[in-house]
């Protein structure tokens, strides 16, 4: 059996004497986020929901933090969900928006602050059971419409995995342009330590001829709200 | 699934391939449908060509220090708890991720996407030791149900029609026929979710891997990878030497380009970043992981000037969706797991000598590396692996009629030296192919010339032109006049 020596002596043998050029420093081109003021925000705001939209996302719109959890409740009951797992927020206070959803009598599952391993797979099927997830990305992109949720034990990523229905919400100053800003933005800590997931609109497939269809594995609908937490 | 093909097999098929005009309707269609979103996204995009070259720069730096590399990410992935074995041959990783999953008591074990798995012939190993293998990419998913490898690289079941599929889960589920792609998806929804929660063990390849940081990245628009990596409690990542790229910061170019061009959209719906099994308190991730990096003729190929270029492939499948070869024959007539263009440069260092005759299944006609996001020149490989393939003391098996051709190229050769004689004959030539000639074409001749015309139409000579364009395959020609 072969180990990373016989791997790297292969590898070195193939390359033989070829030049190695040096390592080529590719910057990341997206805008510092400090530098983006209000109209800037808003700016990337609609182009966000623009491309969230062009994916089959529906978007919500903005709203202020103290409207949040009254505009979810309301989703929630409108589209007439049962049951939400929630997590713990970012930035956004998601404690008020699970007492708004029981409010409306709907059941709350909080995966915070973490599970027992014995109770893993019971809590996994219950999040799945779960008829909507509810969490909050830690970054989104503008050019794409997408959004970045970053695991951790209070903020498990199959929240915006297993419950058919997916809302995430995003706060407004973490919003930046590209890919690129993203990745800079999260930073190579984050990414080295948590599993980072780049969610684009709810799952969907194209394999059945070519046609678009939605929820095949992950959210058949995705629902993305901005909030804005200053009065601006 | 790897089968031992061989040369006649080839032929065999890739003339059923040809004569099968349902299959290429449907091949048309969805090229067609691809290549209109592909042009869409990358004409509104400005960056597109820096991108493209940005991306074949890092590509072609990666390759060049990818030892180091190699060790850089082994570190990193080890300091993250993954445990890290390197595979020389597709046997060793088999035999690696078969004893794994027996010495785990795996029961149900559930694979996103990977075109290596299927390199390295997984699944049937996998059965042989008592264990499920679920594929749940749904392409991938429905030719596994119809017992079949996939056809292309990115749409697995390209060759079915929805009727197809509909008529698969009636009699395989019992389910009521329906054509309706969201119907049979649902269904597959259904079943799928089932099976990954009682999973006990997870595969998946990898898109990229990344040094500086031990990040494996995994890009999908199902989420079956992401299910895969979540909710198994064992979970191992295949991925090629050719993987890895240095930093955090290379992989927005790659991202760029590889979804606009695979599939015409901006981004996929999930670029998975996966580091190493979960930590306490975790939800989501293995208790364990496993990252194997395999060799297999990949060193081989990187010790090859002209080949090395083909490790720099993202896997996007553009190449295959714009060639004509590969829309007239369709993939399961190449034989290979890696069908299309690029399969044709990279099966017979990764599949091995049985498909040596994949670089003369093409036209040379240059779509392909007008379209690959990095620039690979295919034409100039498949060229560089005729050259080599002929040369070989070995070469290989070929239909029987291989040694009157190589005559006839030889007696040509010779002939090539007096340009007045060519001149010559081709006035007699053309005099005597013309009782045969119809609307222009020359669509059948007696023996020995009917083996070329029975795959092949040639123009019928002009006055003036006596060296004909090159000759178009017989359908291709039929579906334009
Ligand atoms: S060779 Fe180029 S076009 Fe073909 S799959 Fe690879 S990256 Fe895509």
């Amino acid at each position: 059996m072969a180990d990373l020596s016989d791997i790297v002596a292969r590898v070195k043998d193939a390359l033989g004497s070829s030049a190695r050029g040096d390592l080529a420093e590719i910057d990341a081109n997206g805008a510092p986020l400090h530098a983006l003021s209000a109209n800037d925000r808003a700016e990337l705001a609609t182009q966000f929901g623009h491309e969230l939209k062009s994916v089959a996302g529906d978007y919500l719109g903005i709203c202020r933090a103290d409207e949040a959890a009254a505009r979810i409740a309301a989703l929630a009951a409108e589209t007439g969900v049962r049951t939400a797992a929630i997590g713990e927020g970012v930035a956004i206070d998601t404690g008020a928006i699970a007492t708004a959803l029981e409010t409306e009598g709907i059941s709350v599952l909080r995966t915070a602050p973490g599970v027992d391993a014995d109770n893993r797979t019971q809590t996994l099927r219950r999040v799945a059971d779960a008829d909507m997830g509810i969490a909050e990305a830690d970054c989104a992109i503008a050019s794409t419409g997408t959004l970045a949720v970053v695991s951790t034990v209070s903020r498990p990523s199959s929240l915006t995995l297993l419950p058919p229905s997916s809302v995430i919400l995003v706060n407004v100053d973490r919003l930046v342009r590209d890919i690129a800003a993203a990745v800079a933005t999260l930073g190579a800590n984050e990414i080295a330590n948590h599993r980072v997931t780049l969610i684009t609109g709810p799952s969907r497939t194209a394999d059945i001829e070519k046609r678009i269809v939605l929820g095949v594995h992950g959210p058949k609908s995705l629902h993305v709200l901005i909030v804005w937490p200053r009065d601006e | 699934m790897a089968v031992s093909p061989k040369a006649t097999d080839f032929f065999a098929a890739s003339e059923a391939g040809a004569a099968d005009h349902e299959l290429q309707r449907k091949l048309e269609s969805a090229s067609a449908r691809h290549l209109e979103h592909f042009a869409e996204v990358r004409d509104e995009f400005t960056p597109y060509e820096n991108e493209r070259a940005t991306a074949r720069a890092i590509k072609e730096n990666a390759l060049g220090r990818l030892d180091e590399l190699i060790v850089e990410l082994t570190e990193k992935l080890t300091d993250h708890d993954c445990k890290v074995f390197f595979a020389a041959s597709a046997d060793e990783a088999r035999e690696y991720i078969v004893k794994l999953a027996t010495q785990c008591g795996a029961r149900h074990v559930v694979k996103g996407k990977s075109m290596t798995t299927e390199e390295i012939a997984l699944n049937p190993a996998l059965e042989r030791a008592g264990i499920e293998v679920l594929e749940t990419d749904l392409g991938e998913y429905i030719v596994q149900l119809r017992g079949e490898p996939p056809s292309h690289i990115i749409t697995p079941a390209i060759h079915l029609s929805k009727e197809d599929i509909g008529e698969l889960f009636h009699e395989k589920f019992r389910v009521s026929y329906t054509p309706e792609p969201e119907k049979l998806t649902a269904e597959a929804r259904t079943r799928l979710r089932e099976s990954f929660l009682r999973a006990d063990f997870g595969i998946t390849g990898v898109n990229f891997a990344i040094a500086e940081t031990g990040t494996l990245v995994v890009v999908e628009n199902e989420g079956n990878g992401r299910m895969s990596s979540t909710i198994p409690e064992v979970f191992v990542a295949l991925m090629g030497i050719e993987k890895v790229i240095p930093k955090l910061s290379d992989l927005p170019h790659f991202l760029e380009i590889l979804a606009r061009t695979a599939t015409g959209q901006k981004l996929t719906t999930y670029t998975n970043f996966l580091r190493g099994p979960r930590a306490d308190g975790d939800l989501d991730g293995p208790r364990e992981m496993h990252v194997v990096i395999i060799d297999n003729g990949r060193s081989a190929m990187l010790s090859d000037p002209v080949l090395r270029e083909s490790l720099m492939c993202i896997r996007c499948g553009a190449c295959l969706n714009v060639c004509p070869v590969y829309r007239h024959i369709g993939g399961h007539a190449y034989r290979s797991p890696y069908p299309g263009p690029i399969g044709s440069i990279v099966s017979p260092s990764l599949i091995g000598s049985s498909t040596a005759y994949l670089p003369f299944a093409s036209t040379l006609c240059g779509a392909c590396k007008d379209v690959c996001p990095v620039h690979i020149d295919i034409p100039r490989i498949l060229l560089h692996l005729r050259w080599k393939e002929t040369s070989s003391p070995a070469p290989p098996p070929w239909p029987h009629d291989a040694h009157r051709a190589r005559a006839g190229a030889r007696m040509f050769a010779r002939l090539a030296r007096y340009p007045r004689i060519i001149r010559f004959l081709g006035h007699i030539a053309a005099v005597l192919v013309k009782p045969f000639a119809e609307n222009g074409w020359i669509g059948s001749m007696p023996p020995p010339f009917a083996n070329w015309t029975k795959v092949r139409d040639f123009p019928a000579p002009r006055p003036g032109h006596p060296r004909p364009a090159n000759s178009a395959g017989k359908s291709i020609r039929n579906g334009r006049s």
